[in-house]
């Protein structure tokens, strides 16, 4: 291999390990944004006697599965940014 | 200039420290180029073709790449190539390199032992250093400077002249407002503006040093102008005359005052002495790098 696509080669290495951590770490960053703002709504809907008594049932539901995709898609994400981290070149 | 090595430099801007940090190739690593060829330090002669005892180095900004350097149209010509073209025993430009997400004062401490080296192995004996930065490139510059003065290298002794262009020796607005603003967020009650805070306090510890122009380990420690060296200033703004854009924006992300280091202190009080200072109205803090009319300064300066 020439120095030339091995540097080409480590450079999609890094942008790979980059992606995998800023979707690992950006997943629940974006989970958070996701539920405080569903919140918002979600107090709201807790104000309104019609609403009420469905609003906590509905927000546990909801904050329930957006934490199982986003926590999944965290994971996944995690586990190849520690493969792409084995796989930088060492020097 | 590869489209990679400009993502390379921007991302190296944003989290440089981080990269380099976790070893991802991504950061960029420091190095001198001569006309694009990578220069070995313990070889130059390898690189420079024909060596002068004049050298002029030229250290870019933030996110930037030695690219910046180049006159449009003109990708051979550069401040460095303007000044040796004046000079009646000519000189060699050679551009940095380097990962401006890192702290000031450890590209400051690499370049100080850098040019140790280089010039040390330079084939001629190199007779008059000449430093150039564009924006974090001066502070940089500085910061060798301190570091080279406290470890007695040898290239301090040839160093002649320092050209700040666009540098923020007193700090960036925009760096200030990126810190409080992180600030603010992070105190809010809002889980969502917190996150936003705290992806703005994602920014390298490079982005970080310019909200006060940080330039030694010591946060918030002073340093002087190296004594013995004439030290020049280049400042520009956006608009042309009395405008209030300038006094908002300066160059853009640059005071002038800023730029001129005002609040290190008059010479009088034993602050800065400048040779010199210079401020372009309509040109902004980007084509400060590479404009005519700052090259025509620079030679009259220098040469």
């Amino acid at each position: 291999m020439t120095e030339k696509t091995q540097t080409a080669q480590d450079w999609w290495l890094g942008v790979g390990h980059l992606v995998t951590h800023g979707v690992a770490e950006g997943a629940i960053k974006v989970q958070r944004v996701h539920l405080s703002i569903a919140d918002e709504t979600f107090n709201v809907l807790a104000r309104i006697p019609v609403t009420r008594p469905v609003s906590e049932p509905v927000r546990a539901l909801h904050h329930g599965i957006s934490r199982l995709c986003y926590g999944t898609a965290a994971q996944l994400a995690g586990a190849a940014a520690k493969v792409t981290q084995q796989a930088l070149p060492k020097d | 200039m590869s489209w990679q090595q400009h993502t390379s430099a921007i991302v190296s801007g944003f989290i440089g420290d981080w990269l380099e940090n976790q070893g991802n190739p991504l950061a960029v690593p420091m190095t001198f180029l001569s006309q694009g060829l990578s220069v070995p330090e313990a070889h130059p002669a390898v690189a420079v073709t024909k060596p002068h005892s004049t050298v002029i180095v030229l250290v870019h900004g933030l996110m930037e790449l030695e690219s910046v350097w180049q006159f449009t149209g003109q990708p051979d010509a550069n401040y460095g190539t303007e000044v040796a073209d004046a000079l009646a025993d000519g000189a060699s430009t050679l551009c940095l390199r380097y990962n401006t997400g890192r702290p000031i004062y450890c590209n400051g401490q690499a370049l100080a032992g850098r040019m140790e080296r280089l010039l040390g192995n330079w084939p001629v004996p190199v007779e008059r250093l000449i430093l150039v930065g564009h924006s974090m490139g001066g502070l940089v510059i500085r910061s060798a400077c301190h570091y080279g003065v406290l470890e007695k290298h040898q290239w301090v002794s040839s160093l002649q002249d320092c050209v700040y262009i666009g540098s923020p020796h007193d700090g960036s607005w925009l760096a200030k407002g990126a810190q409080a603003g992180a600030r603010i967020l992070n105190a809010l009650p809002r889980d969502y503006l917190r996150v936003a805070g705290e992806v703005i306090d994602l920014r390298s510890d490079g982005i970080r040093n310019l909200t006060r122009g940080d330039i030694l380990a010591g946060e918030g420690e002073l340093a002087g102008l190296v004594p013995d060296v004439r030290h020049y200033v280049v400042c520009g703004l956006l608009a042309r005359q009395r405008n209030p854009i300038n006094a908002l924006f300066g160059d853009a992300l640059v005071h002038e005052a800023s730029a001129r280091g005002d609040a290190q202190g008059r010479e009088s009080e034993g602050g800065w002495a400048l040779t010199a200072s210079a401020t372009f109205e309509g040109v902004d803090h980007l084509r400060l790098a590479h404009h005519g009319a700052v090259a025509e300064q620079l030679v009259e300066w220098l040469a």
